[in-house]
């Protein structure tokens, strides 16, 4: 099913069909690295030097993604529509800290989005819970359930790669529990 | 559901549902009754397909929202991972990231 979607995804534009088969090139070369193939080392890194580019591909169609997000989450409230971008922005200069890395920029930008993802998906839940039937509330359930484990995993790879790749970096994670958002840092 | 034509002449109006897997059909009758039930089915019916459509419509533009940033997550992860093995590091056991030895 994720594959065939997939498969739909990449016949939609030219330029997706690029980025993927640029992902999937990189893909090949992590699965032959996993299984301790030295000699992908120098094309993998070729690789991550295109990130800048990648980078740009990548975070656009999540960019639109995002502003329609803010224009639906805010409707005609001007107030809104100005606050949420200048909150992710904030959230997004927090996060990177000092002198990011490219891939540390992209980890933040994917903290910050599928954070936003998941506060607009719960809170559209809770404006409609009282008209949904029982099977769209588990619809939106399940749509809430997925755009968490995105976050956690955005989460979790980031301060994973700043603590290997970045020692001595001060590790900033804020987690959601209920309504209260905690933010924790921790300096290795 | 629908109008029945009787073999003595005449329509009746009957509805048709599912009970426990099964098809059922109730039968309401004839006359204004019978028009007044068939238009509210109509309407009702009519509401329905309207809230189906609108229901429809929604999950496309959540769908459509979600796709991007489904990818962008996807991506950054292999690019994480490429970049954790470009820097010398391995998963143990599909676990923790491990710095390879001499690397």
């Amino acid at each position: 099913m994720a594959a065939k979607n997939k498969d739909e995804r990449k016949a939609t534009s030219g330029d997706a069909k690029g980025r993927y088969e640029r992902l999937e090139e990189v893909e090949g070369f992590l699965m032959r690295a996993h299984e301790g193939d030295k000699t992908v080392l120098p094309a993998l890194r070729e690789a991550l030097d295109m990130m800048p580019e990648l980078a740009r591909k990548l975070v656009d169609p999540a960019d639109q993604a995002e502003r329609t997000m803010v224009q639906n989450y805010a409707g005609d409230d001007l107030l809104v529509k100005e606050a949420i971008p200048r909150t992710l922005k904030l959230m997004r200069e927090e996060l990177a800290g000092h002198n990011p890395s490219p891939l540390e920029r992209l980890l933040v930008e994917r903290v910050v989005v599928s954070w936003f993802q998941l506060q607009y998906f719960e809170g559209l839940y809770a404006q409609n819970m009282r008209n949904l039937t029982i099977p769209q509330a588990e619809f939106h359930q399940k749509r809430i359930d997925r755009a968490h484990r995105r976050h956690l995993s955005a989460i979790r790879t980031l301060a994973q790669v700043r603590k290997l790749l970045k020692p001595g970096t001060p590790q900033v994670a804020h987690i959601n529990i209920g309504e209260r958002q905690i933010n924790t840092t921790n300096v290795t | 559901m629908g109008w029945e034509k009787r073999a003595r002449g005449g329509l009746y109006y009957t509805r048709s549902r599912k009970i426990n897997g099964r098809v059922v059909r109730e039968y309401v009758g004839t006359g204004p009754l019978a028009t007044l039930a068939a238009e509210m089915d109509a309407l009702d019916r009519q509401r329905r397909q309207e809230e189906a459509e609108a229901w429809r419509v929604e999950c496309e533009c959540m769908e459509a929202l979600e796709t991007p940033i489904e990818e962008l997550c996807e991506a950054t992860e292999v690019l994480a991972q490429a970049a954790l093995l470009a820097a010398g590091y391995h998963r143990h056991n599909r676990g923790e990231w491990r710095k390879r030895r001499g690397g």
